[in-house]
Formats: structure tokens, C-alpha cells, sequence
């Protein structure tokens, strides 16, 4: 994917606005900036490395934390291979419905972009609201959709495609749709805010340029929403790594998250420490990964930063 | 997810016994004792004392009869204790949802002046975290008893004033010294189920008695296992005639095997086994006993068996804090629960059998009357309490239940 | 050909708003359901309605719910969008180390967030749960959710739009107000509305730390999955939709969603 069309008029993403940081503009900088960074130090960065030393503790006989002998052993257990399983599982899982819910929720935020008019917001609030409901209950609904002698066996049957109902719940099926189903607004959202910055002229001077629809969509409207696509990616990827009720609910047998083993091994195994360990031995590799991955999308796409 | 484990040392055989007697008590019988003894209402606190000072616990279960329809009577007349302090005006409830009948609390607030507030949970672990080292802001809530004995240790549930507990001579006397907590010190025992295989006759057509049935592969994608390693390795453990509890790396070892043996039949893991069997794609299952009746409701026929080779049973109690902000309501409540009135009423929501020996009359007859109740003796005698097991015990298990479920 | 493919995306737009409500209807039939656990249908009832009024937990519950929400939308929306817009716009000191920061909440696995805030009110406050860590915490895991999405949007606008504002002799807070704003207005309500429904449905977080008073929606229903979930948190669920659709319908019709078909400002000016 080049960097093929920037037109003049388009910014460059990652134009400085306030290039000469006088004291007027750090001062401002501080105050956009200042809340936010301070809010999440406060309340994430402080409980986050009080849940670090407890990683470094172990349990004494009543399963109380001790930090009597801090060492990093909880970490060497972590490494161990009854994780892989759990933790492809996330991955694909992850992978599949981010992949799904950008192909699917593009397409959707283009026409409510273009073809909205004057009801943009009223189809994005749309969007969400299903989502006002209980996540359990959505569950349920699937199942009752899904389940061996339900609506969609019903229809499947009614047409001749099938005999004997097949088996959708509890398969890998039922957990991708489940998760695409309830990350589907976190991809249209923001690519819905990408693609209505676009400049219609723009487009049409696209397609002055390319002659075809497809091309000028391909060189014009794709590489200039990219920042709403890594965004969409973003909130779809991420969260749905760490999604284990869907696949818990949905799921069958082989379909547990790696999430679901860190939520068994702080409750069920009541070893805070060890859980802990797990916890940020999975969030540095995410963490790395995800930041790799967004360095090469903005060199590549952006261009430079 | 949902731990239901148990450590109590409570006599389910002596229990049943005892139910049967009773059940064979006529209701004119009780009435008319009730109405005599009433006025031995203020008598309640002596019993009350006589009882938790051991001597019941020695009783002749047999002869039980007569001394459960006076402790019915007496607890019918919800007796005021002597000399009780006023409460607080609060009560802080950490809970399940509907765990506690509406009318039970209402009228807890309404003979008190006390305002409820109910706070919810869905595992117990959650609840334990919640509770932390001397019960959080919370007055009351509802520790399994495996945990109990923990949770004494490290001072988290306080000790009760059995001066405020008239009410507990309505316990049944097989309830009145469980290993968990001798003579009912810290903790009152709540509701008790037992864990074992539930099926659907109109796909299941033949009447399974074995745990043997879940590795049936007639039944493939049609099998549902809790979503509970003890539970779990404890079925497997029991079906290859070992203890549930099991320390030995071996038998968790044969079991794992086992368990991965039966995987690629299973169609899912899920504590909610009241969705998972009314949904019909689940036709055979491992179940907790009382969910059966939830079940029922959609599926009149569904049937339920403790495995012939035995099963699991275990308690919940009910317990108040060393950090309690209202100690006093906390004690009145306890009481108000061991009403058999309350008692009945709960069971009457929840499906779950109190222990509760006053209650028994005021119990939906459907429920007492299910034969799975009164199973077969054999069967009784193989019932196993899964115990809170040393951490390195636990670690071995949830590091094969996490190797199963991978 | 144009208008081709308008048809052809309004079938498929058609499809999947259809396939977003499929489960809702569901859920609203169901909330109509004789049955009192399960998921067959046993006949049509309007029991759940009466029930649900009557169940003071269940809507203390939903009070706690929407309090939480609307405080953690609010907040996070503002500070969120600050940070979104600084972090596409400004360049000071600590900007990348900022944008990794953004993300490692995203990243934290729920029970670990969870956890982490529950220690750090017990051992710094001595607190056990509240009202306000509640909103502390939900704020928390919605500010970053906010803020990728405005940066989204504030990454690919033209700078000099600000600085011409200046240059007409607007203020620094002036041009903010009537021109960068308005230009992140869609994401600023995009992340405001990812918010909300974050906070709305959290589980995990509220549950360690939700105090007493304070159980939320969510709290309630899960710890009914022991006992049956019962069609009132369809019929509560229900009536959220219908509410909001009516509110919605309402504030369309007085015209509240009017935007131009393109961007007024930013399009004319950028074109």
C-alpha cells in the first residue's frame, strides 16, 4: 500500500501544530495534555504497580499474600507451556474478529458517511444501541438463535440446506460471531469518524484521476482513513484479547482464552501473585506487539512519524 | 467458576432419616403441638443453650421426632430474645441474586427498623475477595464451609452470640456440630445440595445410574460438564474409585486422562447448566442437584441421579464479620433466617434444602417429596465432602484442569 | 454507477443493522415470556413488566448504573478527547511514552485492573468500595477507548484550519471553540457513546469495586446466573431500548441530529 495520493491540501497526520514550543504553548500543551496523563498515573499507573509488587510476593498458608521473600519466581512460572493452547486460542479468536469486524463495519461506516445525510448521528447512535442492553441477555438471544433446535437451524431446514439441525453453538463459529457481534460498533465508530473527515471533492477528484471507482477508492478514500482503520484495529483487537465471558458463554470445550486462565488462576486458585505474574508477562507481549505492529502501519501508510 | 465446595462433617444419612420421620408426621399433628407449646416460646434461649452446648449432637436421630415438632413450634412463634439490644438501623448484605426470599428480608426490616441493602456477587471467589480481612463493609454473607475454617483462622467471620440465636434449635440435630465448625461457634449452616448427573428422558431413553453415562459416546456434543475443577476432577476421581479430595499426583494423573478422554464428547464446560439444559442442546449433564428443579420448569420430565459409584454434597453458611458496621442487626438476622418460617420460604424460592428441621412443614411438598432426595441408601453413603485442599494439592489440580481446558 | 453501489451499500446497511437488532428482538420477545428461567418459550406474559417496577433492588441497581455511566462519559469524554487531540496535535515532551501509556489500560487484562484499584483504595483509603470508585474505575478503563478514537480523527485534520483562525485574530481558546471542536465533534460523540456503553456493561472492574449500596445492572444479573436469569432483565432491558429509541426519535424529529450533508466548515475550508 503506498503513500500514493496526498493530495496538497491534506495534512500529513503527523504535522506538529505548535511547532515552536514557546512557554505560552507548553503551558497549553500541559493544560490538553496535564488531566489525562494525570488521571491515568493516578488511578492506573499507581494500582498497577501495587499489583506488581504483590507479583512478586507468594502466599503463606492461608493463602494470604506475603512479600516476605520477593523473588521472580511467579514469572518463571508463567512461561509455562500449558498456556500456549489458551493463548492461541486468544489470538486467533482476537484476530478473526478484528479482521471480520473492519470488513464488515467499513463498508457500513462509508454509507452512513456518505449516504447518511442528514441522519449521520442518528445511524451511528443506531449502532450502539443494542448495546444498551445486557450482555448476558444478547448472549442468551444468540443462543436461542443458534442453539440445535433454534431459529437458524429452523431456516436452514425450512430451505432444504440441512436434515438434521447442525451444531453452531458451542463451536468456534458461535464465538466469532458472538465477539464480532459485540465489537462491531467499537470498528464502526471510529472509522465512521475517519472516513466522514474526508472530503468529498477529494474523492471526486480520485476518481477524475483513476477513471475507476475501485481505484480511486484503493488510492484516495483507503489510505487516508488509515488512521481511523488502526484505531478500529485497535479497540477490536485489543479488547478482544482479553475477551473470556463470550467464549466462555458461546464457547465449547477447546475454545478458553488465555484471559479466562488469569481470571481461574486469581479466583479459583486464589494466587494472586501468580495471576498477577501472568497478567504482565501477557501484557508486555501484547503491549510489544501492538506497538511494533503501529510503528510499521505508520511508516508504512502514514509515513514517517 | 461457581465453587461449591464443602468440608462440613454434617450426617446426611442421619439427615434423611430424620426427613423421612417427619415426612410422616401428619400436619394436624404439628399444628396441634405448635398451638400447645406455644407459650414455651420464652423457653427458646434455655433450649437454644442446651442445644449448642453439645447434647443434641449426641441424640438418637431416630427418636427425633418429638423434639423437632416442639423446636418447630417453637421457632413458628419467632420468640424475642431475652434482654436483646437494639439494632442498628442498617444491614449490609453481600450476596447471590434471589439467594433470600423477598418477604424474608422485608420482614426482617419491618419488625426491626433495620434497612436492608443487598450487594451481589456471582462466584464465590468474588465474594471472598470482597470480603477481604474482616468482612469489608459487610455484615452478612454466605461462605461455603469449606472456607469457613480459613476464614476463622485468619479472622474474618466473627463469633456469634448464641444468647441472640434462639432460633437455632430449629436446626436439625445432625447440623449441630459439622467439622467444619464444631457446635456452630462462628457459623450457621444456610442450605446444602449435592452435585450429580442430571438428563433428559425424552432424549436419554433408558435411566442411567452410573457417571459412566457422561463418556457415553451415543451422546456426543450432547454431554455438559460443570465449569468447576473440583468438582470436575472430583466426578472423574469418585467414577475411578478414588477419594474426590485425592492428594496423590497419580490418580489426578489417571483422572486427566480420563477427563481428556471424554473432551471431544463434550459439548461444553458451563456452570450455568440451567441455560445450557434448557436450551436442549445439553441432554445429559453434570449438574448441581437443585438446579434440577429450576430445569424442571421447562422440562417437567428432566431427571437427576447421584452416581451409583457416589457423588459430591456440600453446605453453604451463613456468617457475620469480625468488621461488621452493625453487629447486633447481623445477629438478629442470623436468627431471623433460622425462623422455619424464613427457612422454608427460601428453600420454597431456591430449590435448596436447608437444614433447617422446623421448616420442614412449611416446604413446598414437592420438594420434599422428590425421591433423589432420599436416594438410594448405598448411594447415600458414597456421598464425599470435596474438601479446601492444601495450596500445592490445589495448584497440581488447576494446573491439569488448565492443561484439560487448553 | 454511483448510484448503483449507493443501492447495493444500503442492501448490505440494511443486512447488518438488521443482524445488529436480531438478538434485541429476540430479547424483547422473551421479556414477554410465561416461562420463569430458561430459554424456550411457554406463552406470552406481561407479568415481568408489573414484577420489574415492584423489585426495588433491581432498579436501585439500574439508578447505580446510569449514575456511573453518565459521571465515567463525561469525565472521560473531556479529559479523553484532551488527550486525543494533544496527543495528535501538540508535540512535547513524553509523547510517546504518553501514546504507550494510552494503551496499556486497553491491554490489562480486566481482572488485573480490577484487582489493582481494589488494593489501592483498601491500602491507601482503607476503603472497601463505593459510589465514587466506581466512577474513579470506569472513568479509568474508558479514557483511552475515548481518546484513540479523537486522536483518530484530530490526526488527520489540517492544522493550519487553528492557526488561520489566529491569524484572523481569534484567541487560542476561541479558535478551539468554533473551529478545532466542531472539527472533533463526531469522534468526541463517537467516544462519548464507546463510553458509555463500556461502562454500562462492565462486569469485571465494578464487581471489586462496588461497595455497599453500590451493585450495579450487570452485578445483579450476573449473580443471577446461579439461580436462573429470569425475563425481568429482558423486560428491563427493553424498556432501556425503548426509552432511548423513543428519546432518540424524539430529538430527531425536534431536528437535534441535523448535520449538513458534509462538513461545513472544515470542507469549505479545506477545499
Amino acid at each position: 500500500m503506498g503513500a500514493a495520493v496526498q493530495p496538497a491540501e491534506t495534512p500529513a497526520a503527523s504535522t506538529p501544530a505548535a511547532a515552536a514550543p514557546g512557554r505560552v504553548a507548553r503551558v497549553r500543551s500541559a493544560a490538553v495534555v496535564l488531566p489525562g496523563v494525570g488521571w491515568l498515573v493516578l488511578f492506573f499507573v499507581v494500582p498497577l504497580a501495587l499489583i506488581f509488587v504483590v507479583s512478586l510476593g507468594s502466599r503463606d498458608a492461608l493463602d494470604r499474600i506475603t512479600l516476605a521473600n520477593p523473588s521472580l519466581d511467579n514469572y518463571a512460572r508463567a512461561f509455562d507451556p500449558v498456556f500456549i493452547p489458551t493463548f492461541l486460542n486468544s489470538i486467533k479468536f482476537a484476530s478473526i474478529t478484528t479482521i471480520l469486524s473492519l470488513a464488515i463495519g467499513y463498508p457500513i461506516a462509508y454509507w452512513i458517511s456518505r449516504y447518511g445525510g442528514r441522519h449521520k448521528v442518528l445511524l451511528i447512535i443506531l449502532v450502539m444501541l443494542p448495546f444498551w442492553t445486557s450482555y448476558l441477555i444478547r448472549t442468551y438471544s444468540w443462543i436461542i438463535l443458534l442453539r440445535d433446535n433454534g431459529v437458524v437451524n429452523a431456516l436452514l431446514q425450512a430451505f432444504g440446506l440441512t436434515s438434521e439441525p447442525i451444531i453452531l453453538m458451542n463451536t468456534d463459529l458461535s464465538v466469532i460471531l458472538g465477539m464480532t457481534y459485540g465489537f462491531l460498533p467499537f470498528a464502526i465508530l471510529p472509522l465512521f469518524v475517519s472516513i466522514d473527515r474526508l472530503d468529498p471533492n477529494l474523492i471526486a477528484a480520485g476518481r477524475d484521476l483513476y477513471a475507476s471507482g475501485r481505484q480511486a477508492f484503493l488510492h484516495v478514500t483507503l489510505p487516508l482513513t488509515m488512521p481511523g482503520i488502526v484505531a478500529a484495529g485497535l479497540l477490536t483487537f485489543i479488547p478482544a484479547l482479553g475477551d473470556f465471558v463470550t467464549p466462555d458463554l458461546l464457547g465449547g470445550p477447546g475454545t478458553t482464552t488465555i484471559a479466562k486462565n488469569i481470571q481461574e488462576l486469581f479466583l479459583a486458585g486464589r494466587d494472586w501473585p501468580y495471576g498477577a505474574a501472568l497478567g504482565f508477562v501477557l501484557m508486555i507481549v501484547t503491549l510489544t506487539g501492538t506497538l511494533v505492529a503501529l510503528r510499521t502501519l505508520r511508516r508504512e501508510v502514514v509515513g514517517g512519524d | 467458576m461457581t465453587d461449591r465446595h464443602d468440608g462440613s462433617s454434617i450426617d446426611l444419612e442421619k439427615e434423611l432419616v430424620r426427613y423421612m420421620v417427619e415426612n410422616r408426621i401428619s400436619r394436624r399433628y404439628l399444628l396441634e403441638r405448635i398451638a400447645l407449646v406455644g407459650g414455651a416460646a420464652a423457653l427458646a434461649p434455655v433450649i437454644a443453650a442446651c442445644t449448642s452446648s453439645g447434647g443434641a449432637a449426641s441424640a438418637a436421630p431416630s427418636s427425633a421426632a418429638p423434639s423437632a415438632s416442639a423446636s418447630a413450634a417453637a421457632a413458628t412463634a419467632s420468640p424475642s430474645p431475652t434482654a436483646q439490644p437494639t439494632p442498628e438501623d442498617a444491614l449490609n448484605i453481600l450476596n447471590w441474586t434471589d439467594y433470600l426470599a423477598d418477604d424474608v428480608i422485608k420482614s426482617f426490616e419491618d419488625q426491626f427498623s433495620v434497612k436492608v441493602t443487598q450487594s451481589f456477587f456471582s462466584t464465590t471467589d468474588e465474594m471472598y475477595a470482597k470480603l477481604g480481612d474482616d468482612g469489608g463493609d459487610y455484615d452478612i454473607s454466605f461462605p461455603i464451609s469449606v472456607d469457613v475454617p480459613n476464614m476463622i483462622e485468619r479472622g474474618v467471620i466473627a463469633k456469634l452470640d448464641k444468647s441472640m440465636l434462639p432460633n437455632i434449635v430449629n436446626l436439625g440435630q445432625e447440623w449441630a456440630n459439622p467439622g467444619y465448625d464444631p457446635g456452630n461457634t462462628y457459623t450457621v449452616p444456610y442450605m446444602w445440595w449435592t452435585t450429580g448427573v442430571g438428563y433428559d428422558p425424552k432424549r436419554i431413553k433408558e435411566e442411567p445410574t452410573s457417571s459412566k453415562a457422561l463418556w457415553d459416546a451415543r451422546w456426543k456434543q450432547h454431554i455438559s460438564m460443570l465449569d468447576d475443577w473440583q468438582e470436575v476432577f472430583g466426578l472423574a476421581l469418585i467414577q475411578q474409585g478414588h477419594s474426590a479430595n485425592s492428594t496423590n499426583t497419580a490418580e489426578m494423573d489417571q483422572a486427566l486422562a480420563l477427563l481428556e478422554q471424554q473432551k471431544p464428547l463434550v459439548r461444553t464446560y458451563s456452570t450455568d447448566t440451567i441455560g445450557t439444559m434448557t436450551s436442549g442442546d445439553v441432554w445429559i449433564g453434570h449438574i448441581w442437584g437443585a438446579d434440577r428443579f429450576a430445569i424442571q420448569e421447562t422440562i417437567p420430565e428432566f431427571a437427576y441421579y447421584i452416581p451409583e459409584e457416589g457423588g459430591v454434597k456440600g453446605s453453604d453458611t451463613v456468617a457475620t464479620f469480625t468488621g461488621s458496621p452493625h453487629p447486633v442487626a447481623a445477629q438478629l438476622f442470623i436468627n431471623h433466617l433460622l425462623d422455619a418460617h424464613n427457612s422454608a420460604a427460601n428453600t420454597n424460592l431456591i430449590y435448596y434444602m436447608g437444614p433447617n428441621a422446623a421448616a420442614k412443614e412449611f416446604i413446598d411438598p414437592a420438594i420434599l417429596s422428590d425421591p433423589t432426595i432420599n436416594p438410594d441408601q448405598k448411594i447415600v453413603d458414597k456421598l464425599e465432602e470435596l474438601l479446601r485442599l492444601d495450596q500445592s494439592v490445589r495448584d497440581e489440580y488447576l494446573s491439569r484442569w488448565q492443561q484439560l481446558r487448553g | 454507477m454511483a448510484r448503483d453501489r449507493n443501492r447495493w451499500l444500503s442492501a448490505y446497511a440494511l443486512i447488518v443493522y438488521g443482524l445488529l437488532f436480531a438478538p434485541i428482538v429476540v430479547l424483547i420477545i422473551f421479556s414477554f415470556n410465561k416461562a420463569r428461567r430458561g430459554l424456550v418459550w411457554q406463552g406470552f406474559t406481561f407479568d415481568w413488566y408489573p414484577k420489574l417496577f415492584a423489585n426495588d433492588e433491581l432498579l436501585d441497581a439500574l439508578t447505580v448504573t446510569l449514575e456511573v455511566a453518565l459521571v465515567a462519559v463525561i469525565v472521560s469524554t473531556v479529559i479523553g478527547s484532551l488527550l486525543g487531540l494533544g496527543l495528535a496535535r501538540l508535540r512535547f515532551r513524553g509523547r510517546g511514552a504518553t501514546e504507550t501509556l494510552l494503551l496499556v489500560p486497553m491491554i490489562t487484562p480486566e481482572i488485573v485492573m480490577g484487582l489493582s484499584l481494589l488494593l489501592f483504595f483498601l491500602q491507601l483509603f482503607d476503603a472497601h468500595g463505593s459510589l465514587t470508585q466506581l466512577w474513579i474505575a470506569h472513568i479509568t478503563f474508558c479514557v483511552s477507548y475515548v481518546a484513540v478514537v479523537v486522536r483518530a480523527r484530530a490526526a488527520s485534520m489540517d492544522p493550519r484550519l487553528e492557526e488561520a483562525a489566529r491569524d484572523l485574530g481569534a484567541s487560542a481558546w476561541g479558535a478551539f471553540l468554533h473551529v478545532t471542536l466542531p472539527l472533533i465533534a463526531p469522534a468526541v460523540l463517537a467516544g462519548g457513546l464507546l463510553a458509555f456503553s463500556l461502562s454500562f456493561d462492565d462486569y469485571v472492574v465494578t464487581t471489586f469495586n462496588a461497595g455497599v449500596g453500590s451493585s450495579t445492572l450487570p452485578l445483579y444479573i450476573y449473580g443471577k446466573i446461579k439461580f436462573g436469569v429470569t425475563p425481568e432483565i429482558n423486560a428491563i432491558s427493553t424498556i432501556i431500548v425503548a426509552v432511548t429509541a423513543i428519546a432518540i426519535l424524539i430529538a430527531w424529529r425536534a431536528g437535534a441530529f441535523e448535520t449538513g450533508p458534509r462538513q461545513p466548515v472544515a470542507d469549505e475550508a479545506a477545499g
